[in-house]
């Protein structure tokens, strides 16, 4: 018995016929706000947005009318909450929805700043990522930018911190970040969260007006100043720490460290960030799905009820990447197929053969049901997971060697008996027959 | 049927000298057998008729004795309906279907991918295929006659009428052993008594059924080859010999006993030419025979279970090739080689009992090293009551049958001997093996009660017979050939009693007759209500008795099962412990992880640390083997005693053998060495997944209004930990009485919020202490 059990592929069910009816259904997205004004303080990362097809409806995110689920189906495909300092969402909407959202597989990009209220931090504990207090802000007194009136808290981020993942901020770029808002820590056991950029070693996170009486929250890399988080069924929540961080002036604004001789730049990296980030919480990039996964013996093109131990077995699987709103086959070097049953007894790398991954090996001499297994799980694409359950089955009772070489003397001493005693019978009778005539 | 008179035809036909004797006797025996009181002398003339009545009073009570044994067994079909019963027939159950669905070379083949997920199991290499094979040949045979009879009413309906075939081969080596009225006796206590009962009756579908059968069947053509000394019976003794290792491992006993009886004989100076050829044939063929079974397979020439066999063989053959030479050697010729030859076997035997000494390893060892073997209860001791629960009075009985039979030896008497005497030690080791010493008890006590009667029932006939006794006496010692049949042991009895029983009046011998009767009576009401109480329960469907007498079926075992093949998916793995795997198989048709068949210690060791480590320990382990549903039985609310809390220490205990650095035992009791689920407890107990599993939301339930919510029923406590949460698991179905708990595996969470984190409680802390104006959050030290 044979099943493919494709048990958590890239794409819920529930998310994939949205891909199918085009671009513009997966596209809506709900922007809520703490007021309208925002639309207009940060209209290059909105404009940006549009641009690139999205469906953007603006809410203050008190409105009474707001709704994220009609009669169990998503309204939206994405959600964009600009509203730090929202202490009740208005309409059905509130922390539990939003994380029913998440798991539904809606997408999710949250921007605080130090007035952040609960009902923030509540979305930020659920999915693992803990916002210091209200009032609070990050402050470093080494990387802070010239325009910073004393506080110390307009961070300039170095881009050195940023996660080393293309498809999450982009292309490297030495442009320093502006950054200004609350700071965050995360679990580090916690496989989930990504420390998309980090604080200085020489930042902390505490009340900017208070004397420091108590530990900070967050102190050193520790502090995050951007966060995201790919959950298991692979939808994706980006929080930024500040607000600010997407709005058009710290996108133009010139940057330059206030310590003596730094490098001034003409304008931060803020606006190609954003961009970038937005891609990847959206999905524009660094998704992958698993297409036909197929197996059978070398030599056949259907697989069998049951392969038999230390049959040459051929796997291949199409592995495609979305790009531009197309899926066009994955280049991937390190894709690797394991064959498990408990432990994987075999581990090889898959290799590209026109528009699959595929190989050719041999199983091995264990009997029992196996799996499959392609994990692909790497930084900035969705985690691709594909098992195929098969049974690998012991010999038939036809399918031993018969003639083997150490059979032989048995094979002798059985044609031997059967001579001798053939002989015998032939001795006997005769021998008594000559008594009987003496 | 034809078998009964083709036999009983050609026993007359060979001891015709006999039958005066031996129809004395049966005649004595049976109430209707009045025909017997001809003399011995005046055999001519009434021979032919009173044959006639002989055998047809053997066939009716052979035949009526069939027709008990099978009505017997009918108590669970007509209470309950025909079902497979119990644990082990529903594996058999199942591949009897596989095979008469697929074929024969298929189930050979069988790789079963739905059991021991992911280890799969090679059903065709690992079981004992007759009685698949049997029920499978019965339903092709009458399907082919357009009966068209479910696979089903074949195997619940095969153990009874197997249990006829018992009767008439017990029938017939009693016979050889004693006399024809020793042997119909024999074969009406066989067809009733509740030690074999236990293992036949309908439904019970296991290789017990048709094994003893084949035991006692080999038995009856060993003890004619040795009698006749043919290789025409060898052969058909190696031939039931095969079917015996085709249906069951006790096969072992077999292939134990026959050596150990050459032996003996080979002691006793009871050699001839008629033990070489019996036994020479059966060991060879038999054991080319026996490696054809897959299971089997190499074992008779490796294992030191089979050694006994081979090195009698090997020891008779010189014992033989010494009585050669003895005629053809001179005396001081003889001297030197046997002294040789004795000094060299001696060192092999020495070499090899120490070879065997290491490497050996008998279920007696297994038993008390390995728990998973301990905790089977069919391989605890047995007691005393046991023995008399299940034979009655023929336990008192059998000594004096065995006396009887010591006193009058002769070739296949010492064969009875030992296998009454290895039988009853067997017996005692373990429960099971009950049902090995059964035959012999009643084959012993049918000698003892027929030899009573024979003295208390007739008058005329002692005095007639001790002269041809006399002259047979001496025959029996030397030559043991023709016979056999006549009650041999019984004209010694009744020479030397002779004397004494002048006095014995009609009165006394009333009085005995009567007093065996009510116990042969006794024996009957006893077998019939111990079957009727004890063994005619299927155990997949219980039932309870209210007050007045109305009966209560329970059958949350279906319905679970049921449940599980209508609402999970077709590849859903269902965890339980090993109990119910074969019933999960069976009845719903899923994947399980460990089941009946125990061969994999480590494999159930895995489950039974799962059921016995906390929750998230155990989804760690649940998730490796893929599983979805865990399955538990849970007792409490009915007073079920069979469920798995109280099986629970043998899952820690099978646990601790493989993981002991995790799972100790000590932890699961109280420091003062208890076990007990109420708030004295140990607290691992409490928190661990069968205790969570089993009383999740049990706290909730109030059974009746004199004992506090969540009153065990089972183990009379209040239980301790009421408010149970599970994180990994949630509970899928509960059955009408909460006999079977099925809980489903939930995915790993989509996201990871930080109450899983140590900071979570101080982040919830944050939340509250935030309104207070009091930030204690960087007290916690988290970075």
């Amino acid at each position: 018995l044979e099943c493919t059990m494709d048990a958590f592929l890239c794409l819920t069910s529930a998310y994939f016929p949205k891909w199918r009816r085009g671009h513009q259904t997966y596209k809506r997205t709900l922007v809520l706000l703490d007021n309208l004004n925002i639309r207009d303080t940060h209209s290059i990362f909105f404009r940006s947005l549009a641009d690139r097809g999205f469906d953007l409806s603006f809410k203050t995110a008190d409105d009474p009318s707001l709704s994220l689920i009609k009669y169990g189906q998503f309204l939206y495909d994405h959600l964009i909450i600009f509203s730090p300092s929202v202490e009740d969402f208005g309409g059905n909407i509130n922390v539990e929805t939003i994380t029913s959202f998440i798991d539904g597989g809606g997408n999710v990009l949250v921007a605080a700043g130090s007035d952040i209220g609960d009902p923030l931090r509540e979305l930020g504990s659920e999915c693992g990522i803990e916002f210091d207090e209200e009032k609070t802000a990050v402050i470093d007194h080494h990387h802070y930018d010239v325009s910073d009136p004393g506080e110390h808290t307009l961070i300039v981020a170095d881009p050195e911190n940023l996660l080393k993942a293309p498809t999450i901020v982009g292309n490297p770029s030495d442009k320093p970040i502006l950054f200004k808002g609350v700071g965050m820590v995360a679990d580090p056991d916690n496989p989930l969260v990504l420390d998309i950029l980090t604080g200085s070693s020489t930042s902390y996170s505490y009340f900017p007006d208070r004397p420091i009486s108590q530990y900070p929250h967050a102190v050193g890399k520790n502090t995050l100043l951007i966060a995201g988080l790919q959950a298991r069924n692979n939808a994706r929540v980006v929080f930024s720490g500040s607000l600010y961080f997407f709005s058009d002036a710290f996108f133009n604004s010139a940057v330059q460290k206030a310590t003596p001789g730094s490098q001034r730049y003409a304008q931060t990296g803020n606006m190609e960030l954003a961009e970038a980030l937005s891609q990847w919480v959206f999905k524009e990039a660094g998704v992958l799905r698993v297409g036909a996964v197929t197996h059978h013996p070398v030599g056949e093109s259907t697989p069998p009820a049951a392969y038999t131990i230390t049959d040459l077995v051929e796997y291949s699987v199409v592995i495609e990447k979305l790009s531009k709103g197309s899926w066009v086959p994955f280049d991937g070097k390190d894709i690797q197929l394991e064959f498990v049953r408990i432990d994987p007894f075999v581990r090889t790398y898959l290799k590209k053969n026109g528009d699959k991954y595929s190989v050719q090996f041999k199983l091995p001499d264990v009997y029992g049901v196996f799996q499959f297994k392609v994990d692909y799980n790497r930084l900035g694409y969705t985690h691709l997971y594909s098992s195929t359950q098969v049974s690998v089955r012991p010999l038939q009772h036809t399918q031993y060697d018969r003639f083997i070489p150490s059979a032989f003397p048995y094979y002798a001493s059985v044609f031997s008996m059967m001579g001798g005693l053939f002989v015998f019978s032939i001795v006997f009778l005769h021998m008594k027959e000559k008594e009987k005539s003496d | 049927m034809a078998e009964h008179h083709s036999v009983s035809d050609s026993k007359h036909k060979a001891s015709a000298v006999n039958i005066g004797a031996s129809l004395s006797g049966n005649g004595r025996s049976s109430p209707a057998g009045t025909v017997g009181s001809s003399p011995t002398g005046a055999l001519s003339t009434g021979i032919a008729q009173p044959a006639g009545w002989q055998s047809l009073l053997s066939f009716t009570i052979l035949f009526l004795a069939w027709l008990a044994g099978f009505s017997a067994r009918l108590f669970a079909v007509i209470r309950f309906e025909s079902i497979i019963h119990e644990f082990d027939p529903w594996f058999n159950y199942r591949s009897t279907h596989h095979l008469t669905i697929n074929g024969f070379y298929d189930f050979l083949n069988w790789f079963d991918d739905r059991a021991w997920y992911p280890l799969g199991r090679i059903v065709g290499g690992t079981v004992y295929p007759g009685l698949m094979v049997t029920a499978g040949l019965i339903h092709y045979v009458l399907n082919l006659l357009h009966i068209t009879v479910h696979i089903r009413d074949v195997c619940v309906f095969l153990a009874p009428v197997f249990s006829g075939l018992t009767s008439i081969s017990t029938f017939l080596l009693t016979r050889e052993l004693w006399n024809q009225g020793a042997g119909l006796l024999a074969a009406c206590f066989i067809a009733i008594v509740p030690g074999y009962i236990s293992r036949s009756v309908a439904g019970s579908f296991d290789n017990e059924g048709i094994a003893i059968f084949a035991l006692q069947f080999t038995y009856y053509l060993w003890v004619k080859s040795v009698k006749t000394g043919s290789v025409f019976w060898a052969i058909g003794c190696c031939l039931s010999y095969f079917y015996m290792v085709s249906a069951w491992g006790g096969y072992v006993f077999i292939i134990n006993l026959i050596p150990l009886h050459v032996f003996v004989l080979l002691l006793m100076q009871r050699y001839s030419r008629r033990v070489y050829i019996a036994y020479s044939t059966f060991y060879i063929v038999g054991l080319v025979l026996s490696m054809q079974i897959p299971f089997v397979g190499f074992q008779p020439i490796r294992t030191s279970e089979h050694m006994a066999a081979a090195g009698v063989f090997a020891l008779l053959q010189a014992y033989a090739f010494l009585q050669y030479l003895k005629d053809r050697l001179t005396r001081q010729e003889f001297q030197t080689l046997f002294f040789l030859g004795v000094s060299l076997a001696a060192g092999a035997v020495f070499l090899t009992v120490i070879y065997l000494t290491y490497t050996g390893r008998s279920t007696l060892y297994a038993k008390i090293h390995i728990p998973i073997i301990a905790s089977v209860s069919e391989h605890q001791p047995t007691t005393w009551v046991s023995f008399f629960f299940d034979l009655h009075i023929l336990v008192c009985t059998f000594p004096a049958g065995l006396w009887f039979c010591i006193k009058n030896i002769n070739d296949e008497r010492v064969f009875v001997a030992l296998y009454a005497i290895s039988a009853v030690y067997f017996a005692g080791v373990m429960v099971r093996l009950m049902l090995t010493l059964t035959p012999v008890v009643c084959m012993l006590s049918a000698i003892a009660f027929s030899s009573v009667f024979e003295h208390y029932l007739g008058d005329d006939m002692k005095r007639e017979s001790p002269p041809i006794e006399d002259s047979s006496d001496e025959d029996d010692k030397r030559n043991s050939g023709n016979l056999y049949d006549k009650a041999g042991k019984v004209r010694k009895h009744v020479s030397e009693q002779e004397k004494t029983e002048e006095g014995l009046g009609p009165n006394i011998k009333s009085i005995v007759t009567m007093l065996m009767l009510m116990l042969l009576m006794m024996f009957a009401v006893h077998c019939t209500w111990v079957t009727s109480n004890a063994y005619s329960s299927p155990s997949v469907v219980l039932a309870s008795y209210n007050n007045d007498g109305s009966r209560n079926i329970l059958d949350d075992f279906r319905e679970a099962y049921y449940w599980l093949r209508q609402n999970t998916e077709e590849q859903a793995r269902v965890m339980s412990w090993w109990d119910y795997g074969y019933q999960i198989a069976g009845m719903a048709n899923r994947t399980t992880l460990v089941d009946n068949n125990t061969w994999n210690n480590s494999h159930i060791a895995l489950v039974g640390k799962a059921m016995s480590s906390n929750e998230s320990a155990a989804y760690e382990i649940m998730r490796s083997l893929d599983v979805d549903y865990v399955l538990i039985i849970f007792g409490g609310v009915i007073g079920y005693s069979g469920d798995d809390i109280n099986k629970f220490l043998w899952m820690v205990r099978i646990a601790e053998g493989e993981h002991p650095k995790e799972i100790r035992e000590s932890d699961y009791f109280t420091p003062q060495g208890e076990f007990r689920v109420d708030k004295a407890g140990s607290p691992i107990l409490l928190n661990c997944l069968m205790y969570k599993m089993s009383y999740y939301r049990f706290g909730e339930m109030q059974l009746d209004f004199r004992t506090p919510p969540g009153f065990d029923r089972t183990r009379n406590t209040e239980i301790g930990n009421k408010d149970i949460k599970l994180k990994h698991l949630e509970e899928a179905f509960t059955s009408e009485h909460w006999l079977v708990r099925i809980y489903k595996v939930k995915k790993e969470e989509n996201r990871d919020p930080l109450v899983h984190s140590p900071r979570s409680s101080s982040s919830r802390q944050k939340y509250t202490s935030k309104k207070v104006q009091d930030p204690p959050r960087f007290s916690n030290g988290e970075l």
